[in-house]
């Protein structure tokens, strides 16, 4: 009976059947059927290469979204506590602060890290591969993570218009518990962890522009001589931006498509990375959304 | 005096409280750039003296500081010359080095613009390509919104039409085509599927092109298009970088969020339509979707449409920033030369940071503009409902 | 006259929500009913008017689908005939488009006594502020939600006024019309609802946790008595039922309240509240008249039950947030055991000394002031107490006002699945079992059943005899006027 079957589906099911879960398995196939093409045809430094791009950019994403909510949680409950307190003019000055930064592009931001990181690393100060992602990582999430902030914000103030609040504290609660247990721990996970996905889709998406763009017009002293290889990087390469100009010929010659996945694979495939993991992460986020009913 | 502050710190809901904090935003990150800029000035200044002082040892023809031996002779006649300052020396010496390599890598003394930093010549320069990426934004800001509006309507009204996607549908038809009997009937349901996995594969390469980054569609067609040109920048603009569909997205989630409310329920008890059909009598008309206020009447669609807008209009502010985020792509990627965002990259590689900022005060600059245009606008809206 | 039938199912992805069978309304009668809040009474109903979103819920109506409901010749009569005013006036009304627009939209275009029932609902006010309340946005304005309530009310009564008498599907459902008027008003709309029932005979189905309108009922329209029915949703062995509720049972009751004097009272006082008030640039004041011009200090005495009284919007939740240091006021005088406490009182003091320890206040919408997340046992965390309550601890509390509803899994469920009642009792425990000097009641029977409320008045009855006061606000009048001794009676009125 249709009833049955709606109550009684485990908690197991019932997340198997969200078209969230269904993306990422479509992304985790997708990427999987590049991996596999990519193996059989593509030649050796290259495939390496596009291994070495792809995992370091996985890396720095989930380095921005760890980063990203522990900055803006604290910023978040931070200017919370702030504005309770009798330290008024601190609030004020803090989110004026916020404000100005919140104006800022994102892209200007990481642009600023990268400058600085080139400047680290003629000094020695950071060497390593790991050192160098974890700064990028660093960078990104300073511009991004003000969006987690707000989330959290927006999450303390609605609780605050209901009778939530007042409730809790009227029975001696402290503020501090009802802040971040009762209402971002208990009841905020879902809108936090949709607002963490959107983030790992915005860090792919700024690292490959930035390392594009570094790649492309900062070819000498700021340059990315000693930066990891990443997708950004690699697209920006000769041989792949050779790969993507091919497409065109599609236009006059739909038969090239054959040639175009064999022979310009290395752009091609750092291109569908790129495009199809945005897709998917936009695809996976809305389809949260829907099933958590955050709207 | 604690009103006065609530207006300058935007404790106050007030217009003129929005404004003012705008206007301190800019007053104070210029004074941040203008220390910026004095500083590199002011360093640049005295650069430019201590080389200056530095090549007149460089223009003296008998030696050659390349050669250790006229190096060693050099060192030598500061020694006689200037006894008891080894330290002194040793740093002239250094100094000189220095000057020569910068004179042989740095891009800055390459390429002839050295030292030149933020002149009036190059004020005018710039401004005249803030005007061009002014104009291109305004373009892409004006699409963008309306395009959004369209894109998310269009969206919602498929939604409440509670049909399968077109992937959905074909593999239903899949299923069902081996049951179909005569030839004739199979043939017919074939067609029908093949027109649906046309309309998948075409919502597909769609959403591709909606998601890809701008760089990738402007290289991806280079050779069959002038992709240097304003008005491929405008449409790569609004087209890529996902800024398009995630606008969309957001005005889509506002319009079922209004639907869920209580006052959609009591239009519909008063007998309002809440059909969503396209073109029946309770329905909407497609024509709607260009101007909903005179395109529906008596449909609980007005009320929603009419709330999600006018949350709408503030949400433009955190697309700006983004916006921006997507048009400085496009100009660095391209290399575009004679863009602001080029230049602004060219100006960092060259270390004239105090252009840079000047440049990044402009972009800046623009994001409040269109924080200030948009809570103007949204100012009016308020008034026409009693705000 | 035949009965209106239904079977109705409904369920979200995680559990069952509904399932009764044989949900009957009397065709051309007036059908009260009662039951605790979060039982399935509004949702039938919506179900009922094809109101309910197919998109997040399970749903069918005798034996059909949902979508074939929707679309079945039944509903389409309802929604011509028909009308449905709902529970929570806030939502209810478009923000952007003025209250006059909006009572004269679709199916109210054309309908001549818009003025007569607007000037029954509003008899108390002058006709000048009845224009401007009509002349304003929702939002901005911010109507009190009696004037909201008086708005949707009035939609539903220019309906009836055109309704074809004995219409099909002329069934009109009020969910909680009456929650935020006072009873003034609420016997003006009663009698507005019966005069429209007499000369329509519509069918109408009245949602209420008002069982005093039994007593308006009784005495006001005996004559209607064979056509008005008294029914209650309620639990029985795991399944809902919609059985008789026997209107003697609540006025037996009441009756017997009224004999029986409530405990000493010490003459101790434990908080003393100046009259003069001033919050957000209005001054209010408190009174133990409700027309007093002289204002007089709010005092709590050992054992002492306080009845706050005004009518709705003039600000009752707003005094009492001032008392417990939620609100900081512009201008307070309070002694409160011993210590004075202002408007220059810091927060930091409210929090450390008064908040939990010397009084705690329940608010009135459980769902709101609980965490719906949160497990029941979870609810007791945090709390000020000498020694945390472990799990025996707290099944002992729960059993004061929870009976065969406690067992093993009880303390584990998350609060979103208790009914409303339950979350009202466990609202009002939380603060009990503080046992604080001070406990302030913000509409303590919100959402209860009449067994519950009972319980509850008894466990209120409990904390006056140990010496501890308590502040009430309710629109319980019949019921509350009856508990508290007249000098402990005040009246909040806005100074203008």
């Amino acid at each position: 009976m249709v009833i049955d079957s709606a109550v009684n589906r485990t908690r197991l099911r019932r997340i198997a059947d969200g078209s969230d879960a269904r993306w990422l398995m479509v992304w985790i196939a997708g990427l999987l059927v590049l991996w596999i093409w990519d193996a059989i045809f593509l030649n050796a430094p290259a495939f390496d290469a596009v291994q070495t791009s792809f995992l370091n950019s996985l890396a720095t994403g989930i380095m921005v979204v760890v980063m990203a909510l522990f900055f803006g949680w604290v910023i978040g409950v931070g200017l919370h506590l702030l504005e309770r307190s009798e330290a008024r003019v601190l609030y004020d000055i803090a989110s004026f602060a916020v404000d100005i930064l919140r104006s800022v592009p994102q892209i200007i931001v990481v642009l600023i890290g990268y400058v600085l990181l080139t400047l680290l690393l003629h000094e020695g100060t950071i060497r390593s591969t790991a050192g160098q992602l974890v700064w990028i990582a660093f960078a990104i999430a300073v511009a991004v993570s003000l969006e987690v902030s707000d989330t959290v914000r927006e999450r303390i103030n609605h609780f605050r218009t209901l009778d939530f609040v007042d409730a809790m504290l009227s029975c001696g609660i402290s503020e501090t518990r009802i802040v971040n247990v009762e209402i971002l721990w208990k009841n905020s996970r879902s809108h936090l962890l949709y607002k963490l996905i959107a983030i790992f889709g915005m860090s792919v998406f700024l690292q490959c522009s930035i390392d594009f763009i570094v790649s492309v017009g900062l070819s000498t002293d700021v340059s990315l001589m000693n930066f990891p290889v990443t997708l950004g990087s690699l697209l920006a390469n000769v041989d792949s931006k050779q790969d993507i100009l091919a497409i065109s010929n599609l236009f006059t010659d739909p038969g090239y498509i054959s040639v175009i996945l064999v022979r310009h694979l290395q752009g091609i495939s750092v291109a569908f990375c790129i495009v199809f993991t945005l897709l998917c992460v936009y695809m996976i986020a809305n389809g949260f959304v829907r099933r958590h009913r955050l709207v | 005096m604690s009103n006065l502050w609530d207006v300058l710190t935007g404790n106050s809901e007030s217009l003129s409280s929005k404004l003012l904090l705008h206007a301190a935003s800019l007053v104070v990150v210029a004074c941040m750039f203008g220390v910026i800029v004095f500083v590199v000035e002011t360093r640049r200044a005295e650069q430019r003296e201590n080389d200056s002082n530095i090549q007149k040892y460089l223009s003296l023809h008998d030696v050659d500081f390349g050669d250790p031996v006229d190096r060693s002779i050099f060192r030598e006649s500061l020694g006689v010359f200037l006894p008891n300052q080894s330290e002194r020396n040793d740093s002239l010496l250094l100094a000189i080095d220095d000057l020569r390599q910068r004179q042989f890598s740095d891009p800055a003394y390459k390429s002839g613009s050295q030292l030149q930093g933020l002149t009036l010549e190059k004020i005018g320069e710039i401004v005249g390509m803030y005007v061009q990426f002014l104009g291109v934004y305004l373009v892409v800001l004006v699409v963008l919104f309306v395009s959004a509006e369209r894109i998310g309507l269009y969206m919602f009204v498929k939604t409440k039409q509670h049909r399968a996607s077109y992937l959905s549908q074909f593999v239903e038809g899949a299923r069902q085509l081996r049951y179909r009997g005569k030839l004739e009937k199979r043939w017919i349901v074939a067609r029908r599927l093949s027109l649906l996995l046309l309309k998948a594969l075409g919502k597909g390469a769609v959403l591709a092109i909606l998601f890809s980054p701008a760089y990738v569609i402007a290289y991806a067609v280079r050779t069959s298009f002038d992709t240097s040109t304003l008005v491929f920048m405008a449409f790569l603009g609004v087209v890529s970088n996902g800024v398009l569909i995630q606008t969309a997205n957001r005005f889509f989630t506002l319009l079922v969020a209004e639907s869920h409310k209580g006052y959609v329920q009591t239009a519909v008890v008063k007998g309002l339509s809440d059909s969503y059909e396209w073109d029946t009598p309770r329905g909407i008309p497609r024509s709607a979707l260009f101007n909903v206020r005179r395109g529906i009447r008596s449909h609980v669609f007005q009320h929603i449409f009419l709330n999600a807008r006018f949350q709408f209009i503030p949400a433009l502010k955190e697309y700006a920033s983004f916006l921006v985020t997507g048009l400085i792509i496009i100009e660095m990627a391209l290399n575009i030369q004679g863009h602001l965002c080029y230049e602004l990259l060219q100006q960092i590689l060259y270390r004239q940071y105090d252009v840079a900022c000047f440049i990044v005060f402009g972009i800046f600059f623009t994001v409040k503009a269109t924080e200030v245009g948009v809570d103007i606008w949204h100012e009016r809206e308020k008034k026409r409902y009693g705000y | 006259m035949s009965d209106l039938r239904y079977d109705i199912h409904i369920a979200s992805d995680e559990r069952e929500l509904v399932a009764i069978q044989d949900f009957r309304l009397a065709e051309s009668s007036i059908t009260v009913l009662f039951g605790e809040s979060g039982i399935g009474k509004s949702l039938s109903a919506l179900a009922i008017a094809g109101l309910l979103d197919r998109d997040q819920l399970d749903i069918r109506l005798n034996g059909r689908e949902y979508r074939d409901y929707l679309r079945s010749v039944e509903l389409a009569d309802l929604r011509k005939n028909g009308f449905f005013v709902f529970q929570e006036p806030s939502s209810h009304l478009n923000p952007l488009m003025t209250l006059r627009s909006q009572l004269r939209e679709g199916a109210l275009t054309k309908v001549s006594d818009e003025e007569g029932i607007v000037r029954r609902l509003w008899r108390h006010s002058p006709s000048s502020h009845v224009n401007e309340i009509l002349s304003v946005y929702p939002k901005p304005y911010r109507p009190s939600g009696g004037e909201k309530q008086r708005i949707l009310a009035a939609m539903a009564f220019k309906k009836m006024s055109t309704t074809p008498a004995s219409a099909k599907g002329a069934l009109f459902i009020f969910d909680e019309p009456t929650g935020n008027l006072d009873n003034q008003l609420r016997d003006e709309f009663l009698d507005l609802l019966v005069e429209n029932f007499r000369s329509r005979h519509c069918t109408v189905l009245l949602i209420t946790h008002d069982y005093s309108m039994i007593s308006r009922f009784t005495t006001s329209y005996a004559d209607l008595a064979h056509k008005i029915y008294y029914k209650e949703l309620g639990l029985e062995r795991g399944r809902l039922q919609l059985r008789e509720f026997l209107p003697s049972a609540y006025l037996g009751w009441v009756k017997a309240q009224k004999a029986h004097a409530l405990a000493e009272r010490g003459e101790s006082t434990l908080m003393k509240l100046q009259p003069n008030v001033r919050i957000f640039g209005r001054a209010l004041k408190v009174t133990r008249h409700p027309a007093g011009r002289k204002p007089e200090p709010l005092s709590m005495a050992k054992g002492s039950l306080v009845y706050l009284k005004a009518p709705s919007g003039v600000g009752k939740t707003t005094l009492v947030k001032i008392m417990m240091g939620l609100l900081q006021a512009e201008e307070l005088s309070m002694v409160l055991e011993g210590v004075e406490y202002t408007q220059r009182t810091l927060r930091q003091v409210w929090s450390t000394h008064v908040w939990g320890r010397q009084m705690a206040m329940v608010f009135q919408h459980a769902d709101e002031a609980l965490n719906q997340n949160a497990r029941v046992k979870d609810v007791f965390a945090g709390l000020p107490l000498k020694t945390p309550m472990n799990e025996a601890a707290i099944t002992r509390t729960l059993s004061q006002l929870f009976d065969d509803e406690l067992d093993r899994e009880f303390l584990r469920k998350p609060v979103k699945y208790l009914s409303g009642g339950q979350k009202q009792r466990l609202n009002l425990l939380r603060s009990m079992v503080l046992d604080t000097d001070i406990l302030i009641l913000d509409e303590p029977l919100n959402g209860l059943d009449f067994q519950s409320s009972v319980k509850v008045l008894a466990n209120v009855e409990d904390k006056l005899r140990r010496g501890k006061s308590v502040l009430v606000i309710s629109h319980n009048e019949e019921i509350f006027d009856a508990l508290t001794m007249p000098e402990d009676v005040y009246y909040l009125h806005e100074i203008t």
